[in-house]
């Protein structure tokens, strides 16, 4: 299991064990964690899995493809150099004990 | 306890085609899934159990060999599941990114607006249907595709006929013949530009298919910009319709749009959640399971109904009204899940970003017609099949 902390926009920290092989996506719903829609399911399609990852450990992460780099763009919230769609973020060892901060809005 | 699926033997496809809301309301509050007698098939109209349908692709397939959807256009990727259909999808991703479409789609679709606004702006009267929407469908698909020489009513029709095609269940003989002609017609309209891409690419649905990682096949290449004809026409055309017809309908916001332009993009979304273009799409149950309170059988066919899932009151609070300022909320007009609408972020610009405040900018004092009521018609696919305006010139 891979130890993942999602915070809110409000500061409120919530820490879960996720199955490696999902998406961090995956993850944070299977957890019911709050704030990350995901309309297209993890199609790299709708930016509404947008997430802030923990930015001195991004290089741990799946590259980023030209198309998510495009939508991040689109997001609702401002795109900071953490920035990923979080479905497109594999679980992995490499991310474990890793904080990820969701934004206002999707 | 799952009950077997009930049957509701007393809807009619022509109730369902004039105003499907009223059925559509009863069958949320009946099951989970319903058997329409008429429609010959399990119909599904809560959003939590289509969101479960989407999240589970294993136990509610796209890919269905008995598919007539495959005997007219090919099988295309709207009916592949999992890796086949993530490496076509791939494939055509790079036309559709909304950084390209707004950088390079833009101009192209501004351009497009505004001659076809000239042709009738000094005329004081029109049906937005034909002068506006279906033109402007047609003609930024025609670009996006990558199509010369393609006439945009020729393109129109094609579309159409295809649908038909789709949507007959093998009992008009005549209707099978049209989207066969169309199919042959769409081909050779491939032939007759594919060469000019293999050297030049550029930001056309063609060229993305020939320089993908995984290049397309000329059967999927065929294949799949059918599906993008048949599915990427009438939507933006009915969106810009319903989005027009909902501002028009409800003056104050209209007022608060036209007032602050940025609010054209929710004015927009919730038009197609208010009524969404593809109200209905199949899915295919793999095996004997249980959705939600009904249980399903191995090889049932399940219609996907958004068009009732966006007004699911468990859902949105007084769901039968364009509400441009409702909560945010998700709703499922693009569909969801792996086969979530690929042109998302062309139709919101085409017709949230463009033709709609263009319209009204031009127009400034456009009004609905009221000698002559605009018309909705479709449960599968809907939207105003006539919107009769005037204004003042
Ligand atoms: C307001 C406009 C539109 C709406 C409401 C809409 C809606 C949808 C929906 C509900 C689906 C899912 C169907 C399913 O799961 O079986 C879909 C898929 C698709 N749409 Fe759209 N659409 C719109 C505009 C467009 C445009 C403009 C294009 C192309 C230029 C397009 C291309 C596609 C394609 C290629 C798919 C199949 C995706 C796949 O199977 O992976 N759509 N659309
Ligand atoms: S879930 Fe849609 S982009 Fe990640």
């Amino acid at each position: 299991m891979v130890r993942i902390t999602f915070i809110q926009p409000d500061g409120s920290r919530r820490e879960i064990e996720a199955e490696p092989g999902d998406s961090v996506m995956q993850a944070a719903l299977a957890h019911n964690v709050e704030g990350i829609t995901a309309e297209c399911n993890g199609s790299a399609a709708c930016a509404t899995c947008h997430a802030y990852f923990q930015e001195d450990r991004l290089g741990g992460l799946d590259a980023m493809a030209e198309h998510e780099n495009d939508m991040l763009d689109f997001a609702a919230c401002e795109r900071r150099s953490g920035s990923r769609l979080s479905c497109q973020v594999k679980v992995t060892d490499a991310l474990d004990g890793m904080t990820v901060t969701l934004p206002e809005m999707q | 306890m799952a009950t077997p699926v009930p049957v509701m033997d007393d809807i009619s496809i022509a109730a369902l085609t004039a105003d499907p809301y009223p059925s559509f309301r009863r069958m949320r509050e009946a099951a989970s899934a319903v058997w329409v007698s008429d429609a010959r098939i399990n119909l599904v109209t809560r959003f939590d159990d289509i969101m479960t349908v989407e999240r589970d692709h294993g136990r509610f397939a796209s890919t269905n060999p008995g598919s007539l959807m495959n005997k007219v256009m090919g099988h295309s990727l709207m009916r592949k599941d999992d890796e086949a259909h993530q490496v076509e999808r791939k494939a055509i991703e790079p036309s559709f990114r909304p950084g390209v479409v707004k950088n390079h789609w833009t101009p192209v679709f501004d351009a497009i607006a505004d001659r076809l606004i000239d042709a009738f702006v000094e005329s004081g009267e029109t049906d937005l249907f034909g002068s506006f929407a279906a033109p402007m469908a047609s003609l930024c698909l025609n670009e996006m595709i990558g199509f010369r020489n393609v006439a945009w009513q020729d393109l129109a029709a094609w579309s159409q006929a295809l649908m038909d095609g789709v949507s007959n269940y093998g009992t008009v003989p005549e209707t099978a013949t049209r989207a066969a002609a169309a199919s042959d017609a769409i081909d050779a309209a491939i032939d007759a530009v594919l060469d000019r891409y293999r050297d030049r690419p550029d930001a056309t649905i063609l060229s993305s298919m020939l320089h993908a990682e995984h290049a397309h096949s000329i059967e999927q290449i065929r294949a799949n910009i059918k599906v993008i004809i048949g599915g990427g026409l009438n939507e933006p055309r009915d969106s810009i319709l319903t989005t027009v017809y909902g501002l028009l309908l409800n003056p104050d916001q209209r007022a608060r749009v036209e007032a602050d332009p940025k609010l054209y993009r929710p004015a927009f979304e919730e038009a197609v959640r208010w009524v969404s273009p593809i109200g209905m799409y199949p899915r295919r149950v793999t095996r004997d399971t249980v959705l939600g309170d009904t249980a399903l059988k191995e090889g049932d066919q399940l219609g996907i109904c958004v068009g009732a899932a966006n007004r699911d009151q468990s859902r949105f609070s007084d769901p039968d009204a364009y509400d441009v300022f409702r909560d945010r909320g998700q709703h499922l007009g693009f569909g969801a899940g792996p086969h979530f609408c690929a042109g998302t972020w062309v139709a919101r610009q085409m017709v949230g970003e463009i033709a709609v405040p263009k319209l009204f900018d031009r127009l400034p004092n456009m009004q609905l017609d009221d000698d002559k009521p605009a018309r909705l018609s479709g449960w599968v696919f809907r939207g105003p099949v006539s919107l009769p305006v005037r204004w003042e010139v």
